[in-house]
């Protein structure tokens, strides 16, 4: 069984080659699989030629369609091909840490857990870059939400550096929430009973690009994400783990 | 200028906009529908206002207040069945657009054995002949 690297990328032309180059030490097993999201820059040309010590793949979405959808794109990868066991996503613009992508799937076979967020906010020292103070309190506001609403205990649900099992990334190559996917999909796996952890990783600041969260989109991003969470509450249960 | 004139207009107007968009082929028949019956519904009641006042007295609709409810109850009404639709026309976009994603790379890929194998077989033909 091989692990598959999702690496959504929308204009990352700066920062791509790098961190696909960065992935060179990983173990045997491991593929990447860049999904351009209609970037409007060279991004997709850059994708195509690039070389790594493990297996490259690249899909091209027509059109932008946003980061839930290219990323659901990829578990739909994985599920069309086969023969995958993890499927890790993992920011194109190197704010992840390649080391942490053997962890996070070693963590979770030795946990058996079913999906495993790499969170900046668990080591008290470490964690690298955190985000800024008025996104860390968005932060911590998901996670007393998520926390609170499926009695598992989460520190950093916006994190894009997560390893799904197959259990939960069968899930997401059928429903997967368009935009900003994170904490809705977390939430959704910690109330249908699927083993969801967290590991202590450091990150670092993006290296090109802009993030996808733009200041004006703030707003909008609480309103729907909350709303998101607690309508989901609401659903009564959608999976059954025996 | 009355009521009555101002109803005659607009739906002449709407019989127009509606027949005019399905001519260019931009609005779909089945929507066309709904909003022919709309024209023809206020070309009625310009050209017959007594209906009108007939209708306004037996249901009671005779103040501005109610009519404004009921008015934006059916607006409220037809903007939230555009929404759903629209979500259904959204999922299906993306479903649509991550297949074919999906088929490009496999189509590449394909082609790129192929091509391999292909160039292969030429090298065994070209020394098969010498």
């Amino acid at each position: 069984m091989r692990n598959l690297i999702v690496m959504p990328a929308y204009n990352e032309e700066e920062a791509l080659p790098r961190t696909v180059a960065a992935l060179d030490r990983l173990p045997d097993g491991f593929e990447v699989l860049v999904v351009n999201d209609g970037s409007t820059d060279g991004t997709g040309a850059i994708a195509s030629r690039l070389k790594c010590r493990i297996p490259v793949h690249v899909l091209h979405l027509p059109v932008n369609s946003g980061i839930g959808v290219a990323v659901q794109t990829g578990y739909r990868f994985a599920a069309s091909r086969g023969g995958y066991e993890y499927v890790i996503q993992f920011d194109a613009d190197g704010q992840h840490d390649p080391e942490a992508i053997v962890a996070l799937v070693e963590r979770c076979r030795r946990d058996g857990l079913d999906l495993c967020v790499g969170s900046r906010f668990l080591d008290p020292n470490g964690g690298g870059f955190r985000s800024t103070a008025l996104r860390r309190v968005g932060i911590r506001f998901f996670a007393a939400l998520i926390s609170v609403l499926s009695g598992t205990r989460v520190t950093d649900p916006t994190s894009g550096l997560r390893c799904a099992g197959p259990l939960a990334w069968r899930r997401f190559a059928e429903h997967y929430p368009e935009d900003f996917p994170e904490p809705e999909s977390l939430f959704w796996c910690a109330r249908n009973g699927l083993r969801v952890g967290e590991l202590p990783v450091t990150m670092f600041e993006r290296q090109g690009g802009v993030s996808s969260i733009r200041r004006l989109r703030t707003a909008y991003y609480m309103a729907k994400v909350t709303m998101a969470i607690v309508f989901d509450r609401l659903r009564s249960q959608e999976l059954t783990t025996s | 200028m009355n009521a009555e004139t101002l109803m005659t207009i607009g739906g002449v107007a709407a019989f127009g906009i509606t027949l005019h968009w399905v001519r260019r082929r931009e609005l779909r028949e089945k929507y066309a529908v709904g909003w022919v019956a709309l024209a023809s519904l206020l070309l009625v009641v310009g050209v017959f206002p007594d209906l009108l006042m007939i209708f306004a007295e037996r249901t009671h609709l005779s103040y501005p207040a109610a009519v404004l409810f009921i008015a934006l109850t059916l607006i409220y009404l037809f903007a939230f069945a555009v929404s759903v639709s629209l979500t259904t026309q959204y999922r299906r976009n993306v479903r649509l657009t991550q297949e074919l994603a999906l088929l490009e790379e496999r189509l590449r890929r394909l082609e790129a054995a192929t091509s391999v194998s292909r160039s292969e077989s030429t090298k065994l033909d070209s020394r098969e002949s010498a």
